[in-house]
């Protein structure tokens, strides 16, 4: 499993609405996630991936869709 | 070691319900209550933000046996000032009868009572007893702009407490605020304009700050979160305040909740949600209290006391 096929199922295991097929599609926009469900999925990648998101980075804009969270953890773990 | 000798409340008594304002709005009312949990808030009628600070000052001084001649300073929060100088803080002190010591305005919002709380900590070593206060007339914000958005969140009212540079009933522990004016256009009201906010954003900062300011005091106190007994927050939105606690690994009862009487008073709702649960009797012998808010800047604080 790649690390986007990770972050679909961390997700998707959040989700209020039916992931979107494009990973570039908003997951907020589509009613997936909302501010609160943000916070624990953030939750769920620190632990996933071994990672520590810091506050400045608790922006709606890095978490939007699944290619800019997938960005995102790519970028922590570099 | 610096502590607070009492709270006091002032919330004008017009009630304004989720059912009236569903009908103003043009919405259903279980859309109200699923949106943000408020049932109904305080809006002032004639009643200024001066008359709500000076009601809490007063309740205040009273629970703290003090008189307004014993002030060494007056520490007021507000977002809503009713004019934009002198502070709101000029005219409470005229009404107390206190000239002579300082009295100043916070302008910070959300934050602003918890602020207030905090320089009075700092302040009254130099001062003497120091009256913090949160006033708001956020009725005025929504109805200048009513939008269904914002007009079911805020309430009007006022909270204070007195801080003695001497031993009293909460000994204060430790204290913190700090902001990051990087967020200053995330949550804003420009002059005679729409409140205007980022809401994931927000939220999202709003969460960590808030769990980050209670594990500082925490850790700089020696003391872990089991041992305290009661968390007051800024009453901003019953999902956040969830969250906080689950986060924090709290339980529900140890968070109380004016939100869905008094809805978000901004400045003044840490300190309300204080002074409800000060008459309470929850700050019983003992017990350690954390009180904690986060606003417009963003900015955040929090203040950790013990009950003596």
């Amino acid at each position: 499993m790649n690390t986007l096929d990770d972050i679909r199922a961390l997700v998707a295991a959040l989700a209020q609405a039916p992931l979107p097929e494009d990973p570039e599609a908003s997951l907020f926009e589509a009613g997936v996630i909302d501010s609160f469900g943000v916070m624990d999925l953030v939750a769920q990648l620190e632990a996933r991936f071994a990672l520590k998101v810091p506050d400045e980075d608790m922006l709606p804009r890095k978490f939007e869709s699944l290619s800019k969270i997938a960005a995102y953890v790519a970028s922590r773990k570099a | 070691m610096p502590s607070i000798l009492g709270f006091g409340a002032c919330l004008p008594p017009r009630v304004v319900t989720h059912e009236e304002l569903a009908e103003r709005l043009g919405v259903e009312p279980g859309w109200i209550l699923e949106a943000c949990g408020i049932r109904e808030r305080r809006w002032a009628q004639e009643e200024t933000v001066v008359d709500l600070a000076e009601g809490a000052a007063r309740e205040a001084l009273s629970a703290g046996g003090l008189r307004p001649g014993d002030l060494g300073a007056i520490i007021l929060g507000t977002g809503t000032p009713q004019r934009q100088f002198p502070g709101v803080s000029a005219e409470l002190q005229r009404r107390l009868g206190c000239p002579g010591i300082p009295a100043f305005d916070v302008h910070l919002a959300s934050s602003g009572g918890m602020v207030a709380l905090c320089l009075a900590r700092e302040l009254c070593r130099a001062y003497g007893p120091v009256l913090a206060v949160g006033a708001e007339r956020m009725s005025d914000i929504v109805q200048r702009d009513f939008v269904k958005e914002t007009a079911i969140l805020f309430g009007d009212g006022a909270g204070a407490a007195v801080v003695s540079p001497a031993e009293g009933p909460l000994e204060i522990l430790e204290a913190l605020w700090a902001a990051d004016g990087d967020f200053a256009s995330d949550l804003c009201l420009d002059s005679g304009g729409p409140l205007k906010m980022n809401g994931r954003t927000v939220i999202m900062q709003a969460n960590r700050k808030l769990v980050a300011t209670v594990e500082t005091l925490l850790a700089r106190a020696g003391r872990r979160t089991g041992e305290v007994d009661l968390f007051v927050f800024h009453q901003a939105n019953l999902n956040l305040l969830r969250q906080v606690a689950r986060t924090l690994g709290v339980e529900a009862s140890k968070v109380p909740i004016t939100l869905h009487r008094y809805g978000n008073t901004s400045a003044a709702s840490v300190l309300i949600a204080a002074a409800e649960a000060w008459k309470e009797g929850r700050f019983h012998f003992g017990s350690l209290g954390l009180l904690a808010a986060f606003g417009a800047g963003f900015s955040w604080g929090g203040m950790l006391v013990e009950a003596r």
